[in-house]
């Protein structure tokens, strides 16, 4: 399994593409620079002013599109060039591929988070806040952001072996993602909806009482719940397929 | 001489590799040109700049008597080609594939059905290509080269994945095409058994240079021809050759004349029969286009 | 020959889903205003008198985000269509004209968009009428919501399919697609002079025939920027 890991990771590294986790931390800075526009008030902390601004761009729509991008990068080699029959025809079993990429993906977007994490950081110290740094709050943010992720990236990696093309896994990605800027508003349907997941987890003015901003059995139901049918999904589908 | 391609100095630098190095070549009207070498020595990337795909570093490609950098499209209107892989769409029908090409060339429709006919795809005109075997896909790019009835033939690899009726097939009708309708074919191969049955031009490269350029018996008469004589006393044969100033090999148990000239074969032949030993056969020791290709490019390599 | 070129090219988009896709888009953003005014007519009714007019402008504060990403995904397929096989090298070594081929694509491209913003007006009408506000139809305002974001997104649709075309790791347009959507977004917060924010039809004048100006002028330029480039790389 250990050996599987490493060779996913030596494919991924050689591809240049691996700049692309930056891309995440810069739209962060940009979010957290350009919207100076909310007011929080003398007795909240400034910090809370990028966290909140940068929270809605990143969270609902780029979080979702770069890990679909990810995941087919992830399959990209073995899509050209022959296809999976040089991978599966090792003493491998399918089960162990499917894990292993996605066990890799999993870690690029705790990276990817704790680049965010520093583009925040980042964000105050060029505006010169004074306030302490919440380090606990942004913790769970960003540890809450990527967990909401994982059932979302389970269903991109099966997608991303299903279809050839960078575009079609994006393309159903895009259709489940744009909504999610409309049902985050809603009280009923925003706990509900997978793709609103990782802004309500790392939403900082949800409740503090629970480990995360959400409810434990929103976390377990939602996140835990569709992470299960989606990850089966691919994984029995990558079973079946026929190479 | 009409020479139906001509190239001038042709020379590709990709940053400060010299991939091609000025190559002129030149196809005369009607041959079937053998295009040589081993792999990474340019072919390709000439192949590309003759078909305006790369532009040259420097020097020039004039076909049908015009400069390709001028005339692009006029030119290109009387060429088909298949460089490398065949490309197609998989998701679309053969017939479909051809059409999608047919609509830029202009040819009446009936031409896709002729085309088919001719690499044996018209049973399967209604599949989709992504179905197809390596060899199906390879007859339906040959097909598609043929679509606007071409004056010349650029075929790049043409019996890739083919199986051998598949490869006979495909070499008679490059035969046929060069004999019937007068095209002019250059086919780029590494089957060097397959050239040797159809080309009449042959032309070399090795590191982007062309090392040689010329007819194909021309080719062969390069190789050292020998002739080999079978006989009854070999060592008592040998002995009697040499004692009388021809000059000959003795080895794997037969004599190998080492010049194969007609005057020195008969002056052999008739010493040997003068001492009573027993002549059982005379033999072209003909070597094969791959050992005078391997020799040639060994030189080279040498040097 | 143009024409045949473009007939090729739509023979090519068959049965990828790309017609699909230039359907969705309308149907999608409609869609999410039958969630909204299905969930909570009446709260929005409230906000506004001119019902007609927020209704437009709810629907149309989503269009600029699915232009953009629908431009992103139908530029990434058309290239892919060519790429996958290297079919470029089959379709360059036709006696037509390099500049011919990019230009038909744009042109497929831009039809289906302009299709998509048909339906767009097509469905936004159908939903409205189903609202009964009863009130007097905008059909200017509708025309305008339906079209320009389409015209101001053209330099988005030029650099896309410059990048598509070029690229050859997909993976590339489509995060530019990403930033690209996050821009649009953002918009708000951007300088009127980049190209993401003009779809959303707002800029500092309040005058949104300008944003259709400059998307037709510098989309113009930068077709003409990549077609150049295009026609001057080598075909690997």
């Amino acid at each position: 399994m250990l050996a599987l890991l490493h060779s996913e990771w030596f494919k991924l590294s050689k591809s240049k593409i691996i700049f692309l986790l930056f891309v995440g931390p810069l739209v962060g800075l940009f979010g957290g620079l350009a919207g100076n526009l909310l007011n929080v008030g003398e007795q909240m902390n400034q910090w809370y002013i990028p966290l909140l601004s940068m929270n809605l761009t990143y969270a609902i729509l780029f979080l979702p599109l770069i890990t679909g991008v990810l995941a087919s990068i992830i399959c990209r080699y073995e899509h050209q060039e022959g296809g999976w029959k040089q991978l599966l025809a090792l003493p491998v079993t399918r089960g162990k591929v499917f894990l292993s990429k996605y066990i890799l993906l999993v870690v690029l977007v705790l990276f990817i988070q704790i680049l965010y994490l520093g583009a925040i950081y980042a964000v105050g110290i060029i505006k010169g806040y004074t306030d302490p740094f919440p380090l606990t709050i942004v913790w769970k943010s960003v540890v809450g952001g990527w967990i909401a992720t994982m059932p979302l990236i389970a269903l991109q990696l099966w997608l991303s072996i299903l279809f050839k093309s960078f575009a079609a896994p994006f393309a159903v990605n895009v259709v489940f993602t744009l909504p999610a800027l409309l049902v985050v508003n809603s009280e009923r349907f925003g706990p509900f909806y997978p793709w609103a997941q990782p802004f309500s987890m790392m939403y900082i003015g949800g409740s503090t009482d629970d480990v995360f901003f959400v409810p434990y059995d929103q976390l377990l139901i939602v996140v835990g719940g569709s992470f299960l049918v989606f990850f089966l999904c691919g994984y029995i589908y990558f079973q079946r397929k026929q190479v | 001489m009409e020479y139906i391609v001509q190239t001038n100095n042709l020379t590709k630098k990709f940053g400060k590799e010299l991939v091609v190095n000025g190559i002129s070549m030149q196809i005369p009207k009607g041959e079937v040109y053998g295009f040589l070498g081993p792999n990474g020595a340019g072919k390709s990337t000439t192949i590309r700049m003759m078909l305006g795909l790369m532009k040259p570093t420097s020097g020039n490609v004039e076909i049908f008597g015009k400069d390709l950098k001028n005339e692009r499209i006029n030119i290109l209107k009387k060429v088909g080609s298949l460089v490398e892989n065949p490309s197609y769409y998989p998701h679309l029908t053969a017939n479909e594939n051809l059409e999608a090409i047919r609509k830029i060339v202009g040819v009446p429709k009936a031409r896709l059905e002729e085309v088919l006919r001719i690499v044996r795809l018209q049973d399967v005109a209604n599949k989709k290509v992504k179905g197809f075997s390596l060899g199906m896909k390879q007859r339906l790019g040959i097909a598609t080269s043929l679509l606007n009835n071409p004056e010349l033939l650029i075929l790049d690899e043409p019996t890739n994945g083919l199986d051998p009726s598949g490869i006979i097939e495909i070499r008679e009708l490059i035969k046929n095409l060069s004999r019937e309708y007068g095209m002019t074919i250059l086919i780029s191969s590494h089957l060097l058994a397959e050239i040797d049955q159809i080309a009449t031009t042959v032309g070399i490269v090795n590191k982007g240079k062309m090392i040689f350029q010329d007819s194909i018996e021309k080719m062969r008469m390069l190789a050292q021809q020998q002739v080999i004589l079978r006989v009854s006393q070999h060592k008592e044969a040998w002995r009697v050759l040499l004692a009388n100033g021809i000059k000959t090999e003795l080895a794997q148990g037969a004599i190998f004349l080492e010049d194969g000239s007609d005057h020195h074969v008969a002056e052999a032949v008739r010493l040997l029969v003068q001492q009573n030993i027993s002549i059982y056969r005379v033999e072209d020791d003909r070597k094969s286009l791959e050992d005078i290709f391997l020799q040639m490019t060994k030189e080279e390599f040498v040097k | 020959m143009m024409l045949q070129l473009l007939q090729a090219d739509l023979l090519k988009i068959k049965r990828k889903g790309m017609w699909f896709l230039a359907v969705l888009g309308p149907v999608g953003v409609v869609a999410l205003q039958m969630v909204n005014y299905g969930v909570r007519k009446d709260y929005l009714l409230q906000q506004n008198n001119d019902y007609w007019g927020s209704y437009l402008l709810n629907t149309s504060a989503f269009t600029p985000l699915a232009i953009v990403l629908g431009i992103a995904i139908l530029t990434s397929f058309i290239a892919s269509i060519e790429n996958e096989t290297n079919a470029w090298k089959q379709l360059i070594a036709l006696p037509i004209s390099k500049m011919a081929v990019y230009l038909s694509k744009f042109i497929v491209l831009s039809f289906m968009l302009f299709v998509s913003s048909c339906l767009l007006m097509v469905f936004t009408l159908a939903f409205g009428l189903l609202l009964n506000f009863d009130q007097e139809i905008p059909f200017l305002m509708l025309l305008q919501y339906s079209f320009f974001p389409f015209l101001a997104a053209l330099p988005v649709l030029a650099l896309q399919l410059w990048v598509a075309t070029v690229s050859k790791n997909q993976g590339i347009p489509i995060t530019t697609g990403v930033l690209g959507v996050i821009l649009a977004y953002s918009a708000f917060f951007l300088p009127d002079w980049m190209i993401w924010k003009w779809p959303t039809l707002v800029n500092e004048w309040d005058n949104p025939v300008i944003n259709v100006w400059l998307g037709l002028s510098i989309g113009c330029l930068l077709y003409m920027m990549g077609m150049f480039d295009f026609t001057r790389r080598d075909v690997k």
